[in-house]
């Protein structure tokens, strides 16, 4: 032959090169999920790993999966790239994606509930404020801790009309109340002993016992800190009972706190029509006091960067604070507790009158708002893209997960390969479920190891024969086999469901569910993170891959589901019967469906439960597309679908990232991914075509008519 | 005048085959060029090159000395290229005018409504203008193959085409239509085109070219003018070494009959019968030759004889034993072998392996599947072979049949039937397409397994060929035998076509004596 050069096919390199891979990516996930790091000396790493439960089948799994992704690379070789590039796209879209949802992530530095406290050594100027019911017991004077009489300081503005009470907690108690009010240079400014009848009359509802007393539409005199003062009448025979004091008034109470009592809001709170975005609170402040200004956030779950002014009672700023430091948290330790806590330390206060602290949140600048969204982003994405490695019950859950989609894959791979466009597999999937969950729930007593086989035997049948029926109507009617098997779905459904409902259902269950699966039913656990378990599904499923690569590489029949696919009639031409193929095809993939069915009654729910499938049978076609339908290929790309998948529910969990967004960016990347798969069929589709019409071939349509006659 | 050139191109196809290397081609206004050389020289890949469809790695193209680049097949159009591909682009469902129209239709004033009175009457314009005869209101799917070939030549013409490209246009038609075409190509040359036009048959070289172009091993060998050259010498140049073209069919005894068809009727859904009670015999070390105008029930006879269409009625044994009525299997099993004439519908699967698409006949027996199993050894060891024995021009066996040329796709073909070890070879068209050391080669195959005792039944829409080979020939005219013929030196090709035309017939006696 002439000398034309050609590419190697496959080469010794590319095996060591994908063993290698296989290799680092059995290291990284075991690091990851027995919390090794490279630090750690031997011992302490063989006591990571050993501290693991059945830490050997863990470690077994993690090598199955770097077999995987080699597998994947020595045969795709160059398309490996590929499938990871599309991931890799994948997912930086997906940060772009939750990026954008989480623009907004400054916002918690800006938002959220604090506390301002004026610190002072003298303590509160005030006790009752506007409005206030305070009120007590009068133990009389032979008490351990006698109260004889009460008083209440506030502070009040001239002008305002006050309507003071003080009654016995209980009707007609004998407690007879007397209240007076003083000023603020202490002398009395009303008094009262009893209310009159009009009185008692009027205020009713307050009013109960003849001893009570009022002090009815008082105006004060003057600005200042008045108190009120109640005690028993002095002559009454009666000094104990429990009383309520009531300080009302149409007035806005001229103060809103006072020293050593923090007042608060919430700013920026979330789907409120006005946001708060700054508070003001007035305190009452004598001159000389030394007084420390503070806005605090008490909640550790709030981020809200503080600032704080101190406006004295003319209105100039006295101070400003926007931070506090180490020793001020120190120093008022309990309140400040983060740099951005914001403390105006030691003000002394010049003259006596209502000063106010303003407090809100310290503008976020640009660059700040960048970085808070970069910060969230990663924290999402850390938790989407190593968050089942993170904890040993996550990996588990992504391992179960996978392992159905995988024989879900590869189901959707067999039917592929004979190019029928068959969705039979959820349909499939049902019947096994029902079939193994049925034959588990009924011969509870029969060993596990004859019990176990025969209720797996008995689902792959049941697929087989769930999709020999639409490969008969295909092969023989013509039906297409597209519509036929999303029809055979509904009804294998439907089906699945009345049985469930009216045959397994327990009678007093409360929701749609048969009995658990007695234990020889079960798939035996090869690991169990308290409780959750990775079954020998795991060496089922690799008798599968096997069966599938043997079936489609290695036997006639694969040959001729291969030949079907590539070109029917060249098949048929050839002497291949494509009625029985195409058949033997739907229903050796309805068969391992059918396994995945009996691997999610028996391995997974443990029971027969409503929507059993959660759709996955769908997914599966993502997982054989993006693995170009080779059923080695599959356990990688399953892997990598399922990873993808638990991880996004992990986002959704871990970090604020809200279910919706997750799910959008899932459909992205699935979105991507069937692309790119699409892009290779639709790229082998066009060659396929353009070589037809260019290569030197007659056409396949035969002529009728005899050679025309030019015209004369 | 040169009108384009095609200067140092290279071409390597993704999987690394190098199909063009350094070539160039320098066409002249107004000339005739055909572009020659062997299955796979990489004849193909410079038209699609010409034509947008494929990218070089590096070169140029020069129109009228003009650099110019050619992105996409609308590119080419637009600078006055068309290409004619042997498998047809058309619309089946459509009218010719349709068709010719597709893309640039005339509307009428308002732009909205296509208007198809002007279509047919640019159409007959068209039509009457290069002397291409079509019927501009017949649906394309009802039309011979010669028409449908003119059909897209007016098509290119319609779009402005300067330059017209036809690759192997001849291989699918008959004598008849090839001399036709002749004469619309030599019309389209007086009025200032310029053809390019790839073939393997010399003889068709000779008589329509000004100059022809070899292309050897990706490489462009020369240019001559075709009246300073002869077949012989461009059949050197092509190969290097000289070609036989005459075979020698060695007189032998035939044998006993092989195959045996009695009554064989097949109506089709549409109710026409398209083969009529035709009733022969193929004996042990003969070769059998169908001659006929194309469409007159060859490829029914051929495709029931194999059992891809069903018989209507009638009978056919192999060696005693009934083969109608059970598909393609039953007809493999009584050891029959079938050069489809379509082999991009039924010869080959284009995406899967040349080794794969050499076994669909045999995979399930041992040794290429033992105890259940396919042995991939073996079916590698036997691709090679074969690969190497009917020089298939392929770096491996592993790679998908769509990657191969032509020539070498139908070599695929003739490979595996011819290896089958048969009782009796179903041959139609078996060189179609193929260059002429692969015509030596197959024909050579044919005559001797012929010698060792095979019996063939040989379709060919080359009269020549069928009366190269031939010891019998079998005319067919609509559905029916109409005379059958001992291939002696006095047999002439006069004769076949007054039979062929349906002029005259032989009676069921005289076609007795001759079975
Ligand atoms: N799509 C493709 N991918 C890879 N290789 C290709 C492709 N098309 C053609 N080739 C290779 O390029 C070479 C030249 O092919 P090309 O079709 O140009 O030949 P040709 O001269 O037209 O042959 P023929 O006479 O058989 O039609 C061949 O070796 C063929 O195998
Ligand atoms: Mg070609």
């Amino acid at each position: 032959m002439n000398p034309r050069r050609s590419l190697a096919t496959r080469s010794g390199g590319l095996l060591v090169l994908s063993v290698l891979i296989g290799l680092l990516l059995l290291l990284a996930i075991s690091m990851r999920v027995f919390g090794i790091t490279a630090s750690m000396s031997l011992d302490e790493m063989r006591g990571a790993i050993q501290a693991a439960p059945d830490y050997g089948a863990i470690l077994l799994v993690n090598a199955l999966i770097g077999v995987s992704m080699m597998l994947m690379i020595y045969e795709l070789r160059w398309d490996a790239l590929r499938v990871i590039l599309t991931v890799a796209v994948a997912l930086v879209f997906g940060y772009l994606m939750t990026a954008f949802f989480n623009l907004d992530a400054a916002n918690r530095l800006s938002s959220g509930e604090f506390r301002v406290n004026v610190v002072s050594d003298v303590g509160p100027l005030v006790d009752i404020y506007y409005g206030d019911r305070p009120s007590g017991e009068f133990t009389g004077p032979d008490a351990d801790e006698p109260l004889t009489e009460a008083s209440y300081r506030f502070a009040g503005s001239a002008g305002d009309v006050l309507t003071i009470m003080a009654f016995a907690e209980e009707e007609d108690s004998p407690l007879d109340l007397q209240l007076t009010l003083l000023g603020p240079d202490g002398e009395a400014v009303a008094e009262n002993l009893d209310a009159s009848d009009e009185q008692r009359q009027e205020y009713r509802r307050q009013l109960e016992s003849p001893g009570d007393a009022i002090l009815e539409n008082i105006e004060l005199p003057a600005d200042g800190v008045y108190t009120i003062v109640v005690r028993p009448e002095p002559q009454s025979e009666v000094q104990v009972g429990e009383f309520n004091v009531r300080l009302d008034t149409d007035a806005p109470s001229p103060i809103d706190f006072t020293y050593n009592q923090p007042i608060g809001a919430v700013f920026n709170a979330p789907n409120v029509d006005n946001p708060l975005t700054e508070a003001s609170y007035r305190f009452l402040g004598r001159a000389d006091d030394r007084v420390s200004v503070l806005a605090y956030v008490f909640r550790s779950n709030i981020e809200v960067d503080l600032q704080v002014e101190l406006i004295g009672p003319d209105g100039s700023v006295l101070g400003q604070a926007n931070d506090s430091t180490e020793e001020q948290r120190a120093t008022f330790r309990g309140l400040l507790q983060r740099e951005t806590d914001a403390a105006l330390e030691g003000v002394r206060l010049p003259e006596d009158g209502i000063y106010t602290v303003r407090a809100r949140p310290e503008p976020v600048g640009f660059g700040t708002k960048l970085s808070e969204t970069v910060k969230a982003t990663n924290k999402a994405y850390n938790a989407f893209l190593f968050g089942p490695l993170s904890r040993l019950n996550r990996w588990v859950t992504w391992i179960k997960d996978a392992i159905t989609l995988i024989m879900l894959g590869l189901a959707i791979a067999i039917v592929f390969r004979a190019e029928q466009f068959s969705l039979g597999a959820e349909g499939q999937l049902y019947f096994g479920a029902l079939v193994s969950g049925v034959i588990g729930l009924s011969f509870g007593e029969i060993p596990k190891p004859v019990l176990v086989p025969l209720a797996l035997l008995s689902a792959a049948t049941a697929g087989f024969l769930w999709g020999l029926l639409p490969g008969a109507l295909k092969a023989y009617l013509g039906a297409n086999e597209l519509v036929s098997t999303l029809m055979l779905n509904t009804i294998a459904m439907r089906f699945y469901e009345m049985v469930l409902t009216f045959e397994l259902q327990p009678p007093n269950a409360g929701y749609t569910a048969s009995d658990w699966i007695p234990d020889n039913g079960l798939l035996a656990p090869i690991i169990d993170v308290s409780g959750d378990q990775v079954t020998i599904a795991v060496f089922i499923l690799i008798l599968i891959v096997l069966f599938a690569w043997v079936l489609i590489r290695r036997t006639p029949i694969g040959y001729e589901i291969r030949m079907i696919g590539a070109n029917i009639k060249f098949a048929n031409y050839g002497g291949v019967n494509t009625k029985r193929t195409i058949m033997l095809a739907m229903a050796i993939s309805g068969a391992v469906a059918g396994l995945a069915g009996a691997h999610l009654a028996l391995g997974i729910h443990r029971k027969l439960i409503l929507n059993i499938s959660l759709g996955m049978a769908f997914e599966g076609v993502v997982v054989a597309l993006l693995a170009r339908n080779n059923p080695l290929v599959v356990p990688f790309t399953g892997l990598l679908y399922s990873y993808l998948r638990v991880g996004a529910q992990f986002m959704e969990r871990d970090a604020n990232v809200s279910s919706e967004v997750v799910r959008i960016i899932q459909a992205v990347v699935i979105l991507l991914i069937t692309a790119e798969a699409l892009v290779t069929f639709v790229q082998r589709r066009r060659r396929v075509r353009r070589d037809r019409l260019s290569s030197d071939i007659q056409p396949s349509e035969r002529l009728m008519a005899a050679p025309p006659q030019p015209p004369a | 005048m040169t009108l384009i050139q095609a200067i140092d191109i290279v071409k390597v196809y993704p999987n690394g085959v190098l199909a063009n290397d350094h070539v160039n081609l320098s066409v002249n206004q107004g000339e005739i060029h055909a572009l020659v050389g062997e299955n796979g020289a990489g004849k193909t890949t410079l038209m699609k090159v010409l034509y947008g469809l494929e990218h070089p790695t590096s070169g140029e193209i020069r129109l009228r000395d003009e650099p110019v680049t050619i992105h996409s097949p609308q590119d080419a159009i637009d600078l006055g290229i068309g290409m004619v591909h042997q498998n047809f682009m058309l619309v089946n469902s459509f009218t010719i005018a349709q068709n010719i129209v597709l893309g640039r239709e005339p509307t009428n004033g308002r732009r909205l409504r296509v208007d198809f009175e002007q279509a047919i009457k640019d159409t007959e314009a068209l039509s009457r203008q290069y002397g291409l005869y079509v019927d501009p209101l017949a649906r394309v799917d009802t039309v011979p193959v010669g028409m449908r070939q003119r059909v897209e030549i007016l098509k290119a013409l319609y779009r402005g085409a300067e330059i017209l490209i036809l690759d192997e246009p001849t291989a699918v038609l008959t004598p008849r239509e090839t001399e036709d075409l002749f004469d619309a190509i030599r019309q389209l040359v007086n009025a200032g085109k310029t053809v390019i036009f790839i073939t393997h048959k010399l003889r068709e070289v000779m008589a329509i070219s000004d100059r022809v172009t070899v292309m050897r091993d990706a490489r462009t060998v020369g240019t001559v003018n075709t009246a300073e050259t002869s077949e012989a010498e461009l059949a050197r140049m092509m190969v290097g070494r000289e070609v036989f073209m005459v075979v020698d069919r060695p007189p032998v005894q035939r044998g006993r009959p092989v195959l045996e068809v009695k009554n064989l009727t097949y109506i089709n859904e549409n109710g026409r019968t398209l083969l009529d009670n035709a009733s022969f015999r193929v004996y042990e070390s003969e070769i059998l030759g169908i001659a006929g105008v194309e469409g007159n029930g060859q490829t029914e006879l051929v495709e029931v004889l194999t059992g891809l269409l069903p018989a209507t009625s009638g009978e056919a044994y192999v060696d005693g034993v009934p083969v109608l009525g059970a598909g393609p299997r039953r007809v493999r099993e009584a050891r029959v072998a079938h050069i489809p004439e379509d082999r991009l519908t039924n010869g080959v699967a284009l995406t899967a392996t040349i080794n794969d698409n050499l076994i669909v006949d045999r995979y399930y027996r041992p040794p290429y599947t033992n105890s259940g199993l396919l042995n991939l050894e073996q079916i590698r060891l036997s691709g090679e072979n074969l690969i190497r024995q009917f020089n298939i021009l392929a770096p491996s066996g592993e790679l998908p049949v769509a990657s191969l040329s032509g020539g070498n796709m139908q070599k695929v073909v003739v490979a595996r039937e011819l290896s089958a070890s048969p009782r009796l070879l179903i041959a139609a068209q078996p060189t179609r397409g193929v260059d002429i050391g692969a015509i030596e080669y197959i024909h050579q195959q044919l005559i001797d397994q012929r010698t060792n005792g095979l019996a063939i039944l040989l379709v060919s829409a080359d009269l020549q060929e069928v009366m190269k080979l031939s010891d019998r020939i079998m005319v067919m005219y609509n559905g029916q035998i109409v005379g059958i013929f001992r291939n002696t030196p006095d047999l002439s090709e006069e004769t076949l076509g007054l039979y062929m035309l349906g002029a005259q017939r032989q009676s069921p006696e005289e076609m007795e004596q001759l079975q």
